[in-house]
């Protein structure tokens, strides 16, 4: 499996020289399985890099097909949808899958969007491609582009948002974004879904200090994606969606800060990298 | 009066480097008056860091924020939402765009905020709100600011504002795109006119009378803020879109006689190399056929004094 990642800022994007070397586009991560699908994981601002390349191959004839897994409809994880430009063009499938009581539902989160007060194109019926919206049920398996996934909705404010774990030919990555545990830590079913994955994909908006400092959000801070991943035992954890205001400089040192909680508290075996716009990483 | 740039760009936010000097957030403008009034036109992703400012010095809790609103397309007004005076008790925020009938325009705000797209719903904002909606050519009072506007061609429909105070004017005109090929109003426009259609003549009428709203609106201004998104090519392919050319905001200030335009509104795509050279293509241009127009690109932090300050 090849992630890429296009979009790892939390919140709203945040332009300008301060952010350039992580990159200030909202979450959105791409996926190759060995089948060589096509999986995005939430459409943020990120989207719109992401649909730029695609349109170089099979997408750009209108031939190609991928699936979108939204863990919530937060804007800044929706609002790339509309500037992804793959859904423009005739002929591409796309199979969208998310959280919701129904399908219909998710269908009318994602118009809700692009109605004509806010967007030019009023609805998804005049983009073009092929969409399907399944609404997800939470804890079965299914299968999107040859893996099987499975979903837990961890809590996240008021809402919640779902995490995913994608096994591919024996490989496990899990994408865990947008989680507010509380003081009691991960909920048993979210750490039976991250259990020994090659790679967790983590929430790390704050610092410490401030993950206590706005602990009503909804977040969780680096230590609580630390938390995760030793109580999970997976062996490569990734920082995500970084608060709007931490510049470049602060990110480098909350990475730095993840790694020395990971050996202090017994997770010395774990790698950590912090999430880069652009980077890919194989499993 | 000081006028303010926090956002120039159209579309959608583009972080990243090539973006970094002109700016990747969407449309914010303040507009200040020397006694202090302070009017936003446009809330995109700029407002943010005009709210860190308010927050974070004497005026907080007595912030006084006069917000007109262009359109509510999402790349002018997704910054509210982050805009940190709404949040804060004491402080006062008139929000002004034009009037539908088929939508209230605190509908529209509401439902930014609504779950499952946002964390805090709009009634929970602390500041005081109003909402004014106003008909196409409004004329009204903002303390010692005077406003007026004309409407604009561009999906959905835009508004245009000039605002007066301490002897000077300064107008914001986006989003539009030209008066000449396509009249937009509320409907889905798929693809653009096929070659040699002419305009219904009705339809031409209400384009002209718009365009000359337009230039009285810009009349003798100091400073027109424009949205010249398009370059040629993309006019030709996209005019649909509803965005117009650097020319055709050249075309219009000349007809105005106004003394200064900023082009504005810039594409997600344009690089700041691109922003650099479309701005010296554009002074080349209006160098024969607007002389004495003073031209800037819009960039993130660009402050203008216009009149007494």
């Amino acid at each position: 499996m090849e992630l890429k990642f296009w979009g790892v800022r939390g919140s709203i994007p945040a332009p300008g020289p301060a952010t350039v070397r992580y990159g200030g586009n909202t979450a959105c991560v791409s996926l190759r399985p060995s089948s060589n699908g096509l999986i995005v994981l939430d459409c943020g601002t990120g989207a719109r890099n992401l649909g730029i390349t695609l349109m170089e191959g099979a997408f750009g004839k209108g031939a190609g097909e991928a699936s979108i897994l939204l863990s919530h409809a937060h804007w800044d994880h929706i609002q790339g949808f509309p500037f992804f430009v793959p859904l423009y063009q005739p002929g591409n499938k796309f199979h969208i899958f998310g959280g919701a009581k129904s399908s219909s539902m998710l269908e009318g989160i994602l118009e809700g969007q692009m109605a004509p007060q806010y967007f030019p194109v009023q609805t998804l019926k005049n983009m073009g491609a092929s969409i399907d919206i399944v609404a997800i049920a939470e804890g079965e398996p299914f299968d999107v582009e040859r893996c099987q996934v499975r979903a837990r909705t961890n809590p996240h404010g008021r809402a919640g948002a779902m995490a995913f774990r994608i096994e591919d030919a024996g490989r496990v990555v899990v994408y865990a974004s947008d989680a507010g545990y509380g003081a009691d830590g991960p909920p048993a079913a979210s750490l039976e879904l991250y259990r020994g994955a090659d790679v967790l994909i983590h929430d790390s908006t704050y610092t410490p200090e401030d993950g206590r400092r706005y602990a009503d959000r909804g977040y969780s801070s680096v230590e609580d994606a630390v938390g995760a991943a030793i109580a999970a035992r997976v062996k490569r954890l990734v920082l995500f969606h970084y608060d709007q205001d931490y510049n470049d400089t602060e990110v480098d040192a909350l990475c730095a800060r993840g790694r020395r909680l990971l050996d202090e508290r017994g997770g010395r075996d774990i790698d950590v990298v912090g999430a880069v716009e652009g980077a890919t990483l194989t499993v | 009066m000081k006028v303010r740039f926090w956002g120039v760009r159209g579309s959608l936010p583009v972080p990243g480097g090539k973006t970094e000097r002109y700016g990747g957030n969407t449309s914010c403008v303040e507009m200040r008056s020397a006694s202090g009034t302070r009017v936003v036109v446009d809330a995109g992703t700029g407002i943010r860091k005009l709210g860190k400012e308010l927050a974070g010095d004497g005026e907080a809790g007595h912030a006084s924020v006069h917000l007109l609103i262009s359109h509510t397309h999402w790349d002018h007004i997704q910054g509210l939402p982050y805009f940190a005076p709404m949040y804060q008790r004491g402080n006062k925020m008139s929000v002004y765009a034009r009037k539908r009938d088929d939508l209230h325009l605190q509908a529209v705000f509401a439902s930014q905020t609504h779950d499952p797209y946002f964390p805090v719903p709009f009634n929970e904002a602390q500041a005081a709100i109003e909402f004014n909606e106003l008909p196409d050519s409004a004329k009204f009072n903002i303390e010692d600011v005077q406003v007026a506007c004309t409407r604009l061609n561009h999906p959905y429909i835009a508004t245009a504002y000039r605002l007066t105070a301490d002897g000077a004017s300064v107008v914001y005109v986006s989003d539009t795109a030209p008066f000449t090929d396509i009249l937009f109003e509320d409907q889905f426009i798929a693809r653009p006119p096929s070659a040699g259609a002419e305009l219904p003549a009705k339809d031409k009428q209400k384009l002209k009378l718009m365009r000359e709203g337009v230039i009285r609106l810009c009349e003798g201004a100091d400073l027109v803020i424009y949205d010249t998104m398009f370059t040629t090519e993309d006019y030709q392919r996209i005019p649909h879109y509803g965005h117009s050319r650097p020319g055709d905001a050249v075309d219009v200030c000349a007809e105005a006689g106004a003394s200064r335009l900023a082009l504005f509104h810039h594409a997600p795509e344009r690089t700041d190399a691109e922003v650099d050279a479309i701005l010296a293509d554009t002074r080349a241009a209006a160098a024969k056929t607007a002389r004495g127009l003073d031209i800037v690109a819009a960039y993130e932090g660009l402050e203008v004094e216009v009149g007494r300050s």
